[in-house]
């Protein structure tokens, strides 16, 4: 408990006001990003305990996709973390990639990587947008769904859909980019930084911001391994860890980037930190982008990658000659997909993403299990909080970066 | 904090003249009813069945391939022999659009290319019924689709760029516009 309630608690002296109020928030208020519901015990306006409580966007997707086949519980991980889909849908690939032992061609790599990007990118921007206006910064609100909105008609113009890309396949992507989509991004990389100069001008030393910022939810950098965090949030508090940088998936072991830190590990480093990550998520796109004319024709899909419409069950058994008898016998059933099990984790925009798929063989996943980043942020939500003002729990859930849809699956 | 910043109210007045500068460019806003933003080729919004314009009828072969890749299976065909010719006609091809996630693999996995999700997004419906496509309402929003279209139509999804030719079905493989 933090000494100011005690010392406010013996000025009262009243024992019933020793019973801390309990306030319920959510799971319908705005600047929880969601369907968060937290239970909130309170000493006049400090934060005494919190109690978070999930559930209310459950749809039962890992079940779920142990009734679809690996193709199309693909169209499901969209559905997770729904503001960086395009970055779903690379992780969950790589894991049934890397069950199926297929190697996925260079342009293909490129090609999820600059979507990745552009997850990261459109995620971030989406994150400073609600942010900011939590904290009470209307017009970085606007301008960042203005470049959001360029994002989005970018990935329109390249799969077709705005949020739910279902953009790569297992063994590569769907569709090349043509060069009306290349020249675009070009324009986009070239004018972003420009952008992000306009929001830090907005934000970056402004008072308000800085008082509402800095010195809250401080996370040393021991409390925020043990707590589990990844991405920005573990960044923010000067731990470089980086799976793009410790695991290269795709293209990323092409690419020069930096992995941003932050020193102090309050809501202000991370703030700084997702700023940085948007430059360098630029960064890699542009340099993406540059290698793309070396690749000019390759496919997009790797030899012997699984079609869409994959079989169901293992194929049936083929009569084989009994090796001494000479006659035919019936033979094992042929696995579509080897059996064995599997975990690829990528850094998602939120954090670590993390994929566990059990294969039986079959066409179906026999069990699949999502490490979503924003579950783990969530339980550090009431270590968090605690000794704070309740406006503070407002930029705690926004620095944190929760998305419900990834938390409740 | 700066002692001059502090005083000055230098950054909020950088923020305020950044704004100010914002109020003379060109505003992104578009009017939605009035104005719309052109559709990018191949979004994937309302369904279709391609309707053959040599014999007026649905292009389908009622392989059921779309009904089996459908992730949320809200596609249900019915096929029958004909009896003179021998050969399989559709006699029910529904779509609930309800339950649709427009991923498009039906139009990916068409070996005809006979189901199409076209540019067209603005589609409501007072009841369930409404939004209950049958074979007949696909073939009508095809035709209401091409209208607006500039000819040949081309949907991304026919032929996907990029992919090798051998993965794809041979009606596929030389697929052309509409």
């Amino acid at each position: 408990m933090a000494p100011t309630v005690e010392i406010h608690r013996k000025q009262i002296g009243h024992p019933e006001w020793d019973e801390p109020f309990v306030v319920n928030m959510g799971p319908q208020h705005p600047s929880t990003h969601g369907v968060l519901r937290l239970f909130l015990e309170l000493d006049g306006e400090t934060i005494v305990g919190c109690d978070p409580r999930i559930g209310y966007l459950h749809r039962g997707l890992e079940k779920l996709s142990e009734n679809l086949t690996y193709s199309q519980a693909l169209v499901l991980t969209d559905r997770l973390d729904y503001i960086s889909s395009a970055a779903n849908n690379t992780g969950y690939c790589l894991a049934v990639e890397k069950l199926l032992g297929l190697s996925v061609p260079r342009r293909a790599r490129l090609l999820r990587t600059i979507v990745c990007e552009m997850a990261r990118i459109s995620s971030h921007l989406l994150w400073l947008a609600t942010h900011a206006l939590d904290i009470g910064a209307m017009t970085v609100f606007l301008y960042c769904f203005r470049d959001r909105e360029w994002l989005l008609d970018i990935y329109e113009k390249i799969c077709g859909a705005r949020l739910t890309v279902s953009y790569t396949r297992i063994g590569g992507v769907r569709l090349d980019f043509t060069p009306e989509i290349v020249e675009e991004l070009y324009r986009f990389t070239e004018e972003f930084p420009a952008r992000i100069t306009d929001y830090e001008t907005l934000i970056d030393v402004n008072r308000i911001w800085l008082k509402r910022t800095k010195g809250v939810a401080v996370v040393p950098p021991e409390k925020a391994i043990n707590m589990g965090l990844t991405g920005p949030s573990l960044r923010g508090s000067g731990v470089p860890y980086d799976v793009r940088k410790f695991k290269p998936y795709d293209a990323y072991d092409e690419v020069e980037f930096e992995v941003p830190v932050g020193r102090n590990g309050d809501t202000y480093d991370r703030y700084r930190v997702r700023m940085e990550e948007m430059r360098q998520a630029n960064r890699i796109i542009r340099q993406c982008l540059d290698k793309l004319p070396e690749t000019e024709g390759e496919p997009v899909v790797a030899e012997g990658a699984p079609d869409l419409l994959m079989p169901e069950k293992k194929k049936s058994p083929q009569a084989v000659p009994h090796p001494k008898k000479g006659f035919l016998v019936k033979g094992a059933e042929v696995p579509v997909v080897p059996e064995g099990e599997v975990y690829v984790s990528i850094e998602a925009p939120k954090g670590e993403l993390g994929y566990y798929i059990v294969s039986d063989g079959s066409g179906k996943p026999w069990r699949v299990r999502v490490r979503a980043p924003s579950f783990v942020h969530i339980s550090a939500i009431p270590e968090m909080v605690k000794g704070h003002m309740v406006a503070d729990i407002i930029a705690v859930i926004g620095t944190l970066d929760v998305v419900l849809g990834e938390c409740d699956r | 904090m700066n002692p001059i910043r502090t005083i000055f109210l230098t950054e909020i007045a950088k923020g305020l003249w950044l704004t100010l500068r914002k109020m003379f460019s060109r505003p992104v806003t578009v009017q939605y009813p009035e104005e719309k933003k052109p559709v990018a080729p191949g979004f994937r919004g309302r369904h279709a069945l391609v309707r053959d314009p040599e014999t007026g009828r649905e292009r389908c072969i009622g392989c059921l391939r779309c009904a089996k890749v459908c992730p949320s299976r809200c596609i249900y065909i019915e096929t029958e022999r004909d009896p003179e010719t021998k050969r399989l006609v559709v006699k029910r091809y529904d779509v609930e659009v309800l339950r649709c996630v427009f991923c498009g693999y039906c139009e990916e996995v068409c070996p005809v290319n006979a189901i199409v999700l076209t540019e067209f997004y603005e589609y409501v419906g007072y009841r369930r019924e409404d939004l209950y496509f049958d074979k007949e309402r696909l073939l009508a929003n095809w035709d209401e689709f091409l209208m607006t279209q500039k000819r040949p139509y081309f949907n991304p999804y026919w032929k996907p760029r990029g992919v090798p030719e051998k993965m794809l079905p041979a009606p596929k493989r030389k697929a052309e516009g509409v």
